[in-house]
Formats: structure tokens, C-alpha cells, sequence
């Protein structure tokens, strides 16, 4: 199944959450490197591949949040509270938010500090932002805020699911599932 | 008729352009000293803004010309603040033991037409190497200009050590081009 029905989400759907949550996961490991390495060839290395996974992530989000509009969402379980479907609301809206505000953050500290780079060593990135030292540390100031509280939504979404599986037992977790076939 | 002869001589002398070993000596305005490093396989340019050149040069009988170049090595801006603290440092071109670079040619040659070679010693970071220096030689108005690039071994002089010696995030090779506005003098 491609498409979202009202009670299952399809495979395009679940290849987007699973592998923007493992890239996600190893951007936070490779930022937080990167940003408190001493100065050496492997803090280069690390700002490297957090840059350029950064840039693919910023890819990937626009593609999903298409599919994501082109879809409806499976509905939630009936039977949630009103503060509930609040929350799970929300935490959405701040999870697509912080994909795109993320890397944005970071394309403006790369971009005012003037940094050359290359995408994956292949594609260069363009400036969006004119050279200003003091614009980048104010955008990697907002880019590192954005970060913890990034940490602390994925957080509450990893323990949403688990409360949906284990205390409501509904099928909200099982159904992202990628073995799981609705 | 002696006068008027000198005087033929002499315009024949400006139209030509071709006068003996003249010297000139730069014009920082027009001139320009540009060093291009890599990083993570991009290109990382940067300049020394403060440098000095002279020239003693003949361009027909290039075999007596003389280059000479001194270059402040902390003048040099990479474009990126980070850098150009780091840049500072015993690893790179530790600027409080070695401020200054020098180039002086220790001969001249004509390659095709406009096209010279100086070959000379670089004194850089206190490492004198062999380099060979091509040029383009342009006159226009009352003045010349010479252009090139040539391309370095950042690890020949030492120019990042311990760890940095390592060429794949940052490369062995640095293009440096120059042009050097010149005018009589």
C-alpha cells in the first residue's frame, strides 16, 4: 500500500519516518561533536557530514511534507482527550517546524561565517545569508536552543508512542511499524 | 640635427615599448597577492593584503631582470574569522616567528611572447625551497603589469603540522596568483 488510509499509514509514509528518525538521530551525535571537538582535521571531518546530512534532511522534509499534504493521516485511536490530540497536534506542528528550522539555522551560521562548502563534497551551497561574524554566532545561538528543544519534543513523541502501546494499547506505535502490514 | 635625430630615437624608443633593463616598482592599489587552499575539497581563497614587489626587467633580454618580493604574512585574510585566528598559530604560519615571506628571483626567462618564468627561492615560515614563478608581462600607458599563479606544497614549508599535515581535509596544495600593478621608479 502507497497511500494513507484512515487507519494505516502507507509504505512511502513509513520510509519517511524511519529513515529521517535514524539520519535525525545521528545529526544530534554528530552536531554536539562537532560543536565541542577541539580544533582539529576530525572537528572539520564531523561539521562536514553534520552539514551535509543537515542539507539532506532539509531535502527530505520538503518531499514528506508534499506527501504528507497530498495525504491525510491515519485518524487517532477514539477515545483520546481533548488535552491529548492537543498535545499529539502540537508536538507534529513542532517536529515539521524544527526539520525545517533546524538546517535553516544552520545554512545561515554556515553561510554568515563564510565557510566554503560543498554539499557531500558535490554540490557547493550557496549563501543565503551575507558574511557577518556576528550574525553567526547569534543563528548558532537560535540553531543550539533549537537543537535541546528538538531533544526534548522527540522525547515526549518517543513516549507518547510507548504510553500508546503500553498503557492505552491502542495501535498508534504498531502501525508505523515498517514490518507491519495494515 | 643631432637633436632632431635623438628626438626620432627617442619617439621610436616610446612606440616600440623596447627600452633597456628598466625598474619598477609596485603599485599596491592595482595589485593583488592571492592564496587558494582547500577544504574538505573546496576551494578556500585568501589573501595577503600587504605585500611589496620590484622589478628590474628587460623584456627582450630577460636573462639580467631581477624579482623580488616580500609578502607580511600576518596581512593574510582567509574570509572566515575562525580561520583566521587559527591561521595565526605555531601549526600554520606562526606569525610571531615568521612575519614575513620573500621571493628573489635568481633568473629570468622568456617562455613564448608575453610569457616569462622567474625561477627563484621562497623563504616562507623559514624554509627556503626552489620555486619557479611564470608570468604574463602587459604594458599599457606609461606602466606594466605582471600576472600568474603557480601552485605550493603546503607541507614543503611546514605550513600545518602535527595533525594537520594530513592532506585529506585540508589539502597538500595552495594556488597562490598575483597581479602586480608596476610603474616606473
Amino acid at each position: 500500500m502507497l497511500r494513507n488510509t484512515a487507519d494505516s499509514w502507507g509504505a512511502p509514509a513509513k520510509l519517511f519516518h524511519w529513515v529521517m528518525a535514524a539520519l535525525i538521530l545521528a545529526q544530534i551525535a554528530l552536531g554536539v561533536m562537532a560543536a565541542s571537538w577541539r580544533v582539529s582535521p576530525t572537528k572539520i571531518e564531523l561539521f562536514f557530514w553534520h552539514k551535509s546530512t543537515g542539507t539532506l534532511i532539509l531535502a527530505l522534509v520538503a518531499l514528506r511534507l508534499l506527501w504528507r499534504l497530498a495525504n491525510s493521516a491515519p485518524l487517532l485511536p477514539p477515545g483520546m482527550a481533548a488535552w491529548e490530540r492537543a498535545a499529539a497536534r502540537l508536538s507534529h506542528v513542532l517536529l515539521y517546524t524544527l526539520m525545517i528550522a533546524l538546517p535553516v539555522t544552520g545554512w545561515i551560521v554556515n553561510s554568515a561565517s563564510n565557510i566554503p562548502f560543498r554539499i557531500f563534497w558535490l554540490i557547493p551551497l550557496p549563501a543565503i545569508v551575507a558574511p557577518d561574524e556576528r550574525t553567526a554566532d547569534l543563528a548558532a545561538l537560535v540553531h543550539g536552543g533549537l537543537a535541546a528543544l528538538l531533544a526534548l519534543v522527540l522525547v515526549a513523541h518517543v513516549g507518547a508512542a510507548l504510553r500508546h502501546h503500553y498503557v492505552k494499547r491502542d495501535t498508534v506505535l504498531t502501525r508505523m511499524l515498517p514490518w507491519k502490514t495494515p | 640635427m643631432k637633436k632632431i635625430l635623438f628626438l626620432l630615437w627617442l619617439c621610436g624608443l616610446l612606440l616600440t615599448g623596447s627600452a633597456p633593463a628598466a625598474d619598477w616598482k609596485m603599485d599596491p592599489a592595482g595589485s593583488k597577492l592571492e592564496f587558494v587552499a582547500t577544504f574538505e575539497k573546496t576551494a578556500a581563497p585568501g589573501e595577503f593584503k600587504e605585500f611589496d614587489a620590484r622589478l628590474r626587467f628587460d623584456p627582450d633580454k630577460p636573462a639580467g631582470s631581477r624579482l623580488d618580493v616580500t609578502v607580511k604574512v600576518t596581512s593574510a585574510d582567509m574570509n572566515v574569522a575562525d580561520v583566521n585566528k587559527e591561521i595565526r598559530g605555531k601549526d600554520w604560519f606562526d606569525y610571531a616567528a615568521f612575519p614575513q615571506a620573500e621571493f628573489h628571483s635568481t633568473e629570468l626567462r622568456r617562455i613564448e611572447g608575453n610569457r616569462y618564468v622567474a625561477r627563484g627561492i621562497l623563504l616562507l615560515k623559514g624554509v627556503k625551497q626552489p620555486v619557479e614563478v611564470p608570468f604574463t608581462w602587459t604594458t599599457a600607458g606609461g606602466g606594466a603589469a605582471i600576472e600568474g599563479e603557480f601552485t605550493l606544497k603546503r607541507g614543503a614549508f611546514g605550513i600545518g603540522l602535527g595533525e594537520w599535515k594530513a592532506t585529506d581535509t585540508i589539502g597538500a596544495d595552495v594556488k597562490v596568483k598575483f597581479k602586480v600593478k608596476l610603474r616606473k621608479g
